[in-house]
Order: C-alpha cells, then sequence, then structure tokens
C-alpha cells in the first residue's frame, strides 16, 4: 500500500471529534530492573529502564512508552513507541476501536527501525464478561527488510472468569489470530534459502553484513527480482490471573506460514510474567521466555529473562478535573470528598475490572468513567451541588447499581440508586 | 488493488467518528426527549409545565426523564415516573412549605420510599439553618431497607426533635445496615439501635442564640 493511502487513515483518525468529556488524568509507571537477552543485540545482562506515560480520558488513550539500558555507564535508547487509541461509546455491546503507533526499535545501535501502524477493531461485547473483536489496519515499516505497507488483520475473543472478591481472582483467557501480509526483499536470514531465487545478485551474499537491513533497503528499487509477498500469521494464546497481590501472565504462540517467510525459531514461543505488589504503587516483578521475530519492526527471534521493580504512579489530581457535562459485589467501596469548591472527589475501590463508571442526576445521568489511580483504586473529581443525589455505579459495563457503603431506594425503573448528601455539613 | 483491510478501517472510522457527533447532543434533556415518542413528550411537557406554573422547579423532573431514558425504561414508564415525582414534589412542598428546592427533592424521596405525607409535619418547623437532607435520606433508606414506614417515621421525627446532627443520623444508619446484614429484622434493629442512641436534652447551647428565631415555614 502507498503513502497516500496511508496518510488518508491517519488524517481519519485526527478527524475523529474530541470527546466531550475530560475526565483527563496521567498515570506512569516505571519499570527498572535486569534484563538479559539471547540474541547479542544487547549485552547478555543489562540494567533496563522502562518508563510509560499515559494520558488518558474516557474515550481516548494517549501512551509513550520507552525502554533504554545502562551501557559502558551511558543511557542507550532500546525503543519507544507513543500510541493514541480512540474508542466510541459501547451501543448495544458493540464498540469501535482506532488505534495509531509510531515506533522506533534500536535494535542495532547503528540504525533505529521506524514503523507507523493504523489499526481499527469492531467488540463485541457480551455483559463486560467476554467478548470478541476483530479488525484491520496498516503499518508502514522502515530500515527493515520489509519494502511495503504491510496489511494486518486481527480476529480475537476474551473470556473473564472469577470473581475479585473470591480467593481464587479473576482469570482472562484471551485468543488471537493475526495476519501480515507484506512484500519483503529475500534474506539469506530466511528459511529455505529465499536467496536462491536471487541467484545472480551480488546483494544474496552480503546480507549477513550488518548492517543487513539497510542493504536490503537500499537495494530493493534496483533488485525487485528478490521481492516476494510474504503472508504469515500468529495464532496466541494467553492467560492473565489477577489473585489480589499477585498477577500472573502467561502466553504462548505459534505462526503460521510457509518457511520463505517465518524461521524455525518464530515457530512457537511462550512467556510468562509474574508480578507482585507489594504496595498500591510498588510491584516485583520477574519474567521471561521466548518471544518470535517481529519483521515489521526488524527484531530477530530472542529469548529473555527479567526481574526488577515497577514503580506506579497514579498523582491525585491537584487541581480537579471539572467534567462539562455531565452494588456490585465486586465494589468494595464508596467514599466521596469535598475535592475544592464545588466538587466532589469519587473513589471507589474495585480490583480486577477494566472500566468503572457512575452516573446520577449531577451528571444529568450521563455514564462517567472514573480513572485508576492504583491496581484497584478508582477516582473522579466532578462538581456536585448540595443537595442530595441519586447516584449508580457499574463496573466493566455490567449493570448499574448502587454504590456499597451509602443510603439507597428504589428507583423508578426496577433498580436502586444510592442517596448522596453533599452539604456544608457533610462534605 | 485497495486492500480490503483499508476498507474496513475506513468503515470503523467513520463509525468512530459518527459516534461522538451523534452523542454530542447540544442538551442531554433535548436528546433524551427526542428518543420517546410525541405523545410521551407531550405529556411529559404538560407535567413540567404545570410544575413551573406552582413554582417547582423542573430540575427534577427533568433529571427523572434523563434517567428513564438512560435506563432504557419505556417511554409510558418514564412518564409515570415524572408524572409520580411532581405529585411528591407538590406533596411535600404543602407540608414542608418554602424550604429549599435541595430539600424539597430529598423529601419527595421519602415519600416515594413510600413514608405518609403527614409524617413530614413534624420537619416544618426547625431551627434556622438547619436542613433535614440527611434526616431524609437515612429515612427513605431504612424504608427501603424493610424497616415499617411508621416505626422509621417516628424513630427518625424523633431524632429529629432531639435536634440530632448529620453525625448522628449517619451513625444510625451505619448500625442499623450493619445488624440487618448479621440478619436481624429490619425493624428490630432500629429499635434496638435508637434505643443507644444518646437521648439529646434540648440544652440551652441547642437553642437558636438570642435573637435569632426558630424558622417556620407557615
Amino acid at each position: 500500500m502507498n503513502e497516500p493511502r496511508l496518510a488518508i487513515l491517519v488524517a481519519a483518525a485526527l478527524l475523529v471529534p474530541a470527546p466531550r468529556e475530560l475526565a483527563a488524568q496521567i498515570v506512569s509507571k516505571l519499570e527498572a530492573g535486569q534484563y538479559s537477552v539471547s540474541d547479542g543485540s544487547l549485552p547478555a545482562s543489562v540494567l533496563r529502564l522502562a518508563p510509560t506515560f499515559q494520558y488518558q480520558t474516557p474515550y481516548a488513550t494517549i501512551k509513550a512508552r520507552g525502554s533504554a539500558y545502562l551501557s559502558d555507564q551511558a543511557l542507550q535508547l532500546a525503543d519507544g513507541i507513543v500510541s493514541g487509541t480512540f474508542t466510541s461509546p459501547t451501543v448495544y455491546g458493540v464498540r469501535a476501536e482506532m488505534i495509531g503507533n509510531a515506533s522506533r526499535a534500536m535494535d542495532d545501535r547503528s540504525l533505529g527501525t521506524d514503523q507507523v501502524d493504523v489499526q481499527t477493531r469492531v467488540h463485541l461485547l457480551y455483559h463486560q464478561r467476554a467478548g470478541m473483536w476483530f479488525g484491520g489496519g496498516v503499518a508502514r515499516p522502515w530500515r527493515v527488510a520489509v519494502v511495503s505497507s504491510a496489511d494486518v488483520t486481527d480476529l480475537g475473543m476474551w473470556a473473564k472468569v472469577g470473581d475479585a472478591a473470591r480467593a481464587l481472582g479473576v482469570a482472562t483467557f484471551t485468543a488471537t489470530f493475526t495476519n501480515f501480509s507484506f512484500t519483503k526483499v529475500a534474506s539469506v536470514h530466511d528459511s529455505g534459502s529465499a536467496s536462491l531465487s536471487c541467484a545472480g545478485l551480488a546483494i544474496a551474499p552480503q546480507a549477513d553484513v550488518a548492517p543487513a537491513r539497510a542493504l536490503f533497503s537500499e537495494a530493493a528499487p534496483g533488485s525487485s527480482a528478490c521481492e516476494r509477498q510474504s503472508r504469515f500469521g500468529d495464532l496466541e494464546g494467553s492467560v492473565h490471573w489477577d489473585l489480589g497481590m499477585i498477577e500472573l501472565t502467561a502466553q504462548t504462540g505459534r505462526r503460521f506460514g510457509d518457511s520463505y517467510d517465518v524461521t524455525a525459531d518464530s515457530r512457537r514461543w511462550s512467556a510468562a510474567k509474574a508480578t507482585v505488589w507489594l504496595s498500591d504503587r510498588i510491584a516485583i516483578v520477574a519474567g521471561g521466555g521466548r518471544q518470535p521475530a517481529l519483521p515489521l519492526r526488524g527484531l530477530p527471534a530472542r529469548s529473555y529473562g527479567m526481574a526488577g521493580l515497577e514503580l506506579a504512579y497514579w498523582p491525585l489530581a491537584k487541581s480537579s478535573v471539572p467534567v462539562s457535562l455531565p452494588h456490585s459485589p465486586l465494589v468494595r467501596s464508596f467514599e466521596y470528598h469535598a475535592a475544592a469548591t464545588g466538587m466532589q472527589r469519587i473513589t471507589i475501590r474495585v480490583g480486577g475490572v477494566e472500566t468503572v463508571e457512575i452516573m446520577g442526576d449531577f451528571s444529568d445521568w450521563t455514564p462517567l468513567t472514573l480513572v485508576r489511580r492504583g491496581r484497584d483504586q478508582w477516582e473522579l473529581s466532578i462538581p456536585v451541588a448540595a443537595g442530595m443525589h441519586q447516584i449508580n455505579v457499574r463496573v466493566d459495563g455490567g449493570p448499574w447499581m448502587a454504590p456499597p457503603n451509602m443510603p439507597t431506594m428504589k428507583d423508578s425503573f426496577n433498580g436502586e440508586v444510592g442517596l448522596m448528601v453533599v452539604g456544608a455539613a457533610k462534605s | 488493488m485497495v486492500p480490503r483491510s483499508l476498507g474496513v478501517a475506513a468503515l470503523v472510522a467513520f463509525a468512530i467518528g459518527a459516534a461522538p457527533l451523534a452523542a454530542q447532543y447540544a442538551d442531554p434533556y433535548a436528546a433524551a426527549l427526542a428518543r420517546l415518542d410525541a405523545n410521551s413528550r407531550f405529556a411529559i411537557e404538560l407535567v413540567m409545565d404545570s410544575a413551573r406554573t406552582v413554582g417547582l422547579s423542573d430540575t427534577t423532573l427533568r433529571s427523572r426523564v434523563l434517567e428513564g431514558v438512560q435506563k432504557h425504561a419505556s417511554a409510558s414508564r418514564i412518564v409515570e415516573s415524572v408524572r409520580r415525582k411532581f405529585a411528591f414534589l407538590r406533596t411535600a412542598r404543602t407540608m414542608l412549605g418554602q424550604v429549599s428546592n435541595e430539600e424539597l427533592d430529598a423529601a419527595s424521596a421519602v415519600l416515594e420510599a413510600g413514608a405518609k405525607p403527614a409524617q413530614l409535619q413534624s420537619f416544618k418547623t426547625r431551627q434556622k439553618g438547619r436542613e433535614a437532607l440527611e434526616a431524609f435520606t437515612i429515612w427513605a433508606d431504612l424504608i427501603t431497607r424493610g424497616v415499617p414506614g411508621e416505626e422509621a417515621s417516628s424513630a427518625i421525627t424523633k431524632l429529629w426533635q432531639d435536634g440530632a446532627d448529620d453525625a448522628t443520623f449517619h451513625s444510625l444508619w451505619n448500625n442499623v445496615q450493619a445488624d440487618i446484614s448479621q440478619g436481624l429484622n429490619p425493624g428490630a434493629a432500629l429499635q434496638n439501635r435508637i434505643r443507644e442512641t444518646p437521648q439529646r436534652t434540648v440544652t440551652p447551647a441547642s437553642k437558636p442564640p438570642e435573637g435569632q428565631e426558630i424558622q417556620s415555614s407557615r
């Protein structure tokens, strides 16, 4: 696919209207620890820092993530990615999502590989306990053996089992199939000796000389005989088990494609990670496994291991963010406190969930999404006038319920509402 | 050749763009009304007009419409709910007189929960500046939890007349709901806890300062 088409998609993403509700908050994380890889791209064992910053509103998330390592007393960039996600409101269990990423990987210290990709997905949700999605998009890499935009299509499904309030916690099972289709320059790294098709071209024998990707890329226009249409598909399964203070993630995958497109060391992979939360903001993380080659990122297959600390920071809002407009057994507590003049800070504790929303007469019964402030803490500061207010809460798009630990009454529509008193005496 | 994924991408991009546009109705109440049929809209506007005519704020009624639409209630259910709310607001005002809209709203919630209009009578006379929001809230909750209406009314009224503050009402609620969740009968739970609530004798300190009148809406 050519550049204009990509530009159209990027432009379409930019044209998506800004969300009306601005419950924007910033979340940051820093993972620091020892990191070991097998492919020789990094020193065998390095101190790695991986910061993440996230700016989140109810319908959009902008995230910047990177990693760097200490080598010879200097900080070397390993990779960086900026991504934006726009999500439509869920209507009858259907939600649309647009994802855009721009990334750079410095696997080879002398040459960074770049990629821009845009993807859209349609999600079908079933009571927020299960769902599936399908989608497609394009990715444009630079300075790798791939010399065209790649068409990416994916299909996935997930199911959540368990209850965060119980000892066994919540387990989320996910299965995905992602298909990649692109034009690449045949490489001597390809299984099956793709270089045979390039016989007579001087480039093939040089392909092993670093930086190989640069040679391929530069040679590509003049060596069309070496180009081939590649296609492969990744089938992946994963489970994320949230046991309160402990989170376990395991994934495994298999790559399908002919031997020209899939190297033997990328046929199968698996990895696992454990996170033990010492507090709301500090966790010990350890993991390892095998990662398949990422042709679009120019990254080879590698085995890795890591152990370190994760510092999560969900800053308390210094100035309350007004929202212009505007009993689940899972919800452990509900509190509200005066945040500033005319503002109330709502705090809900519930673990193992994706979204927490409230609505009430103070929001014209428009759902407002709370922002995650800790592993199981969700917050939102909203303007609430003095008086008695009715409020509902829901978790992961489930049924609207009265929050726990507060007076309630029946509403007129076969449900219950919480009664929140805001006044000079109770604030 | 245009890849199929590009077509899908463009379609979904349009969907994403269109959804927030559709959601950006200038006035949420107008948007909610637009989702009802013409007869229901007319009936609701009639109630709103009546409310304004008798000097009641229509904010609570508008909120009821928005709540009903958001909760996917049928139009007839919404209309019925708005009518009932208007009736309760009017009754509450009759019983309490000219109190703030917030208090009127809370009192109407008590009636909606099942209290009798006459039971509001005791709240008509009060110390200036004192509000019954917390009392009404706890009252509505107690009825909802199954405390018999008469018992809830007499307990709340007694505390109110004894000069109980918001914290006392909230503490009573906290204890009663804890007992109920332990399996105690709601009525018995209230009776037990109300006996434990310290009796406030009306001391000079709780009386209005010199020269400060007792607010009465009569």
